[in-house]
């Protein structure tokens, strides 16, 4: 064997190995959502099976259609845009703003409000919050919900968008002032647009965390303005148990969010990534 | 096309100060350009005019007006950026729009604006590209012909040049120059490269530590540097520099620190005895075999010439020779120095001495 | 002219210049912040200081308030259930930082590597983090099944007796901490692979070349280097796992007994079942204070290691 083949078939072996590694590293999550899927799809009697079964012997549909048809559903789904689409929206309209102001004033210290926003516990919010909506007679509606997803989203947009104002060039400005800009000019015509992969990442970011938002919801959502991951849970406590309702239903709450995940994947990371390290 | 006056200009941010009393009179239509080396103050001098940073004391003035409160928009000047500062997502035709249409423009001077612009600088086929698929060389381009269709009275250049290659740089310092001749504009320009200024500049500012060393006709600051640090900074290689003191007894001999006998043309006789460096640029060091005798460290032909690098009882000396030579390390040779290329500097203040 | 005017007008051009200087050469970004300023005071800053005031009074859903100054703090230090879940936060924090970090930096070395599809496998692996947490809770549920469960059958499989997982005061502490890690190690790998990806490649070449094999040029190279980010990764980790709420609530309540229920559990019962609003608010307050001691110690030590290795982060 020549030491060029040799040496071929090694990096081949430690390819191997690593990729070996890679899907074992991958198997719990892989498995998971397999499972999830196997669950949502199966009859009652498969999902009650013991030794399981992993492929269903007959597909049941109708685990899905039962979720579709349940007469709130699509109040619960409606309210759940609402409620991200709100959140997200007000919080890119006060966020990107901010993070290009704290960007550019080098106050990178007065984005310590936002860490402390983020070390609190959601349920520190609630209390004052609840006795507020109370007294303002706002329980009924979905505004408690949305105000209060502010708390998770504002951060999130402020916090990427520092990030990405403080690499986008000041030369870019200053040569927009030398053009003649105003400084309205220079953040719309200018900043704004240069600024808008950062916007879609904390867009992505903000809309998954509010949509998987569940202990605000607990709290403050009323029989008709629960939002859907508040609504799946209750299924659990109100309908005898049935595994493949449920985790059709599951499938279905966390559905957006998985494909968002899967087609940003990049942004994600990216978004992920610089957030948590100034995050610290 | 204006007149540019800084009287007096200070800059500093809160106790620490970066610029002092700085003056220069900018005629119209010349091409001026302020070197130094990084930290020098000369980009913030350029931040000034353009109006990006305030003035903390003095006046500078574009025309006959005081500018120092004005936006920068108001200034009525063109500034061309080191990293070019091109809008990342705007066409090229949309970049050399921008200023105009913001200063509201009619469309159709903007349109033949751009279309003259476009065309002094070859860009007609480039018109709907993005920077980003342009070539630096392309982009350097389009930031001057973004500040062209502005019809400024003043254009201002933030190092152009410094992120091209070597070869583009030296074909853009044709290009830049011929465009100054063609406009007739009044130019300010700022770079470290003392090469860029000795070739492109009416008059150059040279600054050090926030202040000016000199200003002048490139060929005057470079035949009569007015002190030690304009000595070395223009000219490459630099001059060489020798310390000593000059004879006690008034005879034209400078006495080097390590006793080497340097004959002048003359040395007024105040000066006898006075401590003292003198500098002497490579090229005015010749081989002659009546001469001091050097010791070969570093032969460095670069084709057109060679530089030697050589020893002379202790002092390293560069020199450069037009004749091609075929020296080795340790060969021993005789030199000369061109008496009335000699420049003296005082010892403690480095200004200029009078030989 | 008289001098005096002479002098006025020299001044007041000073005084134009003084203000006009700051116009120039600095606009302000305030209006810009200000929006925000305004959101975040109202939905942050507004509820830290109500519940503060809150924390130090007698106050139920219904009922007036009634100041009682510091009883409602001095009644926790004597609280046995708030006292036990202070002690299950903490257990549960160190389990849940300490595995995710593991799992979370070999995940991160792996993912460093070439390899093919490693874009869809890290996709995969990311998964769990970004996927809605009660939806995932249900799931685990049926999975930690005794009876039914899949995982006793995997168990089965390599020859292991069932488990009872979270149905168990013993196991339920464990098999949270195994969902938490499933779900958050993701998070350690990103940030790492942040920090890996931020590397130099020369250090690498250069000890290579001096010989230094692979697990020496981790050792004296990357672990050096990638330090600062396994910290941060450290610290919000810990941060997010001591206000962990979604799934342990989802999969056991708290449950079996009181077995699993950590401060954010008890507070929520206290605040929201029993409606004692001045009590939960004292919980809620020494909960932050607590997350905010344990951070500072952690940033402590960040400095401390960023001083000793002469990394600056």
């Amino acid at each position: 064997m020549s030491a060029a083949t040799r040496r071929r078939m090694m990096r081949f072996a430690s390819q191997l190995g690593t990729l070996f590694c890679a899907a074992l590293l991958v198997s719990p999550a892989l498995f998971f959502f397999l499972w999830m899927i196997s669950l949502s799809l199966k009859l009652e009697i498969d999902n009650g099976a013991y030794p399981p079964i992993f492929i269903p012997t007959h597909i049941a549909w109708k685990n899905y259609s039962g979720v579709f048809a349940s007469n709130n559903f699509f109040l619960y789904f409606w309210n759940s845009i609402v409620v991200t689409g709100t959140a997200t929206l007000l919080a890119l309209i006060v966020g990107v703003p901010a993070g290009y102001g704290i960007a550019r004033m080098k106050a990178s210290k007065s984005a310590i409000v936002i860490m402390i926003a983020r070390m609190t516990p959601g349920l520190s919010y609630l209390i004052p919050m609840f006795l507020i909506f109370q007294w303002l007679g706002l329980l009924g509606t979905l505004a408690p919900q949305i105000i209060i997803h502010l708390v998770v989203t504002v951060p999130i947009v402020i916090w990427v968008m520092i990030g990405y104002f403080e690499t986008t060039p000041l030369e870019l400005e200053e040569a927009a002032m030398i053009d003649g800009a105003n400084r309205w000019q220079i953040f719309s015509q200018v900043t704004l647009p240069i600024a808008r992969p950062g916007i879609v990442v904390s867009l992505i970011l903000s809309v998954i965390f509010s949509w998987n938002n569940f202990i605000f919801g607990v709290v403050l959502a009323g029989r008709d303005t629960r939002t859907l991951p508040v609504a799946v849970y209750n299924m659990l406590s109100f309908e005898q148990v049935s595994w493949g309702p449920l985790a059709a239903a599951a499938l279905v709450v966390t559905f957006p969010v998985l494909v968002l995940t899967i087609v940003a994947q990049r942004q994600i990371v990216a978004g992920l990534t610089a957030g948590a390290v100034k995050g610290g | 096309m204006a007149a540019v006056t800084l009287s007096h200009v200070g800059k500093s941010y809160g106790a620490v100060g970066v610029l002092h009393g700085v003056s220069v009179d900018i005629a119209d239509g010349e091409f001026v350009i302020l070197v130094g080396q990084s930290g020098c103050g000369k980009s913030t001098l350029l931040r000034m005019i353009a109006g990006l940073e305030s003035v903390t004391s003095g006046d500078i003035s574009i025309g006959d007006r005081v500018i120092n409160d004005l936006p920068p928009k108001d200034r009525d000047i063109a500034m061309v950026f080191q990293n070019y500062a091109l809008y990342p997502h705007m066409t090229v035709r949309k970049n050399m729009e921008f200023g105009l249409k913001l200063r509201g423009t009619p469309r159709a001077e903007i349109n033949e604006k751009v279309a003259h612009a476009s065309a002094i600088l070859g860009l007609e086929s480039l018109m709907e590209r993005l920077p980003r698929e342009l070539s630096g060389g392309q982009r350097q381009r389009v930031a001057m012909g973004r500040a062209i269709v502005r019809d400024p009275q003043v254009f201002l250049f933030d190092e152009p040049l410094s992120n091209l290659d070597a070869k583009l740089r030296v074909h853009m310092r044709t290009e830049i120059k011929a465009l100054h001749q063609r406009l007739g504009a009044t130019v300010i320009y700022v770079t470290h490269d003392q090469i860029e200024a000795m070739t492109m500049a009416d008059k150059i500012v040279v600054m050090h530590d926030g202040r000016i060393a000199q200003q002048g006709a490139p060929l005057d600051i470079y035949d009569r540097p007015a002190n030690l640090f304009v000595a070395q900074f223009i000219g490459s290689p630099s001059m060489n520099i020798l310390d000593g003191q000059f004879a006690g007894d008034g005879s034209a001999v400078f006495i080097t620190d390590k006793g080497v006998h340097i004959l002048l043309a003359n040395v007024p006789a105040e000066n006898a005895g006075r401590p003292a460096k003198i500098g002497i640029r490579p090229e005015h060091i010749m081989l002659n075999d009546s001469g001091i005798a050097a010791r070969v460290i570093v032969t460095e032909p670069t084709g057109s010439e060679t530089q030697l690098t050589l020893d002379v009882d202790g002092h390293e000396l560069v020199v450069l020779i037009r004749d091609r030579v075929d020296y080795k390390p340790n060969d021993v040779l005789k030199i000369g120095l061109a008496q009335n290329h000699i420049h003296a500097f005082d010892a403690d203040s480095g200004s200029r001495l009078t030989l | 002219m008289t001098l005096a005017s002479a002098g006025e007008r020299r001044a007041s051009q000073q005084a134009r210049r003084l203000s006009g200087s700051r116009k120039v050469g600095r606009i302000s970004y305030w209006p810009f912040v200000l929006p925000a300023l305004v959101v975040v005071s109202a939905v942050v800053v507004f509820p830290w200081a109500f519940t503060l005031w809150m924390s130090v009074s007698e106050w139920k859903v219904g009922e007036p308030y009634h100041f009682v100054g510091f009883a409602n703090y001095l009644r926790l230090l004597h609280d046995q259930r708030f006292l036990q879940s202070i002690g299950r936060t903490l257990l549960y924090t160190v389990l849940s930082v300490v595995a995710p970090m593991v799992i979370g930096t070999l995940a991160a070395l792996l993912f460093n590597e070439k390899m093919p599809a490693r874009g869809l496998l890290r996709g995969i692996f990311v998964m769990p983090m970004m996927a809605t947490p009660v939806a995932i809770a249900l799931v685990w549920t049926m999975m930690f099944h005794p009876q039914l469960g899949v995982l006793n059958y995997l168990l089965s499989l390599i020859g292991l007796d069932p488990q009872d997982w979270v149905f168990a005061p013993d196991t339920v502490i464990a098999s949270l901490v195994m969902v938490e890690t499933w779900q958050w190690s993701p998070l350690v790998m990103l940030i790492v692979l942040g920090g890996l990806a931020s590397l130099p490649a020369d250090p690498y070449e250069s000890a290579r070349i001096d010989g230094a094999n692979a697990f020496q040029r981790f050792w004296y190279l990357t672990l050096p280097m990638i330090l600062p980010f396994l910290l941060v990764a450290m610290t919000i980790r810990m941060i997010d796992a001591l206000k962990s709420f979604d799934i342990i609530y989802a999969i056991t309540q708290g449950g079996p007994g009181t077995a699993s229920e950590t401060t954010n559990l008890y507070l929520y019962s206290v605040a929201f079942a029993y409606a004692e609003i001045g009590y939960g608010s004292a919980i809620a307050v020494l909960f932050f204070l607590l997350i905010v001691v344990l951070s500072l110690v952690l940033l402590h030590v960040r400095e401390l290691s960023g001083r000793i290795l002469g990394t600056t982060k």
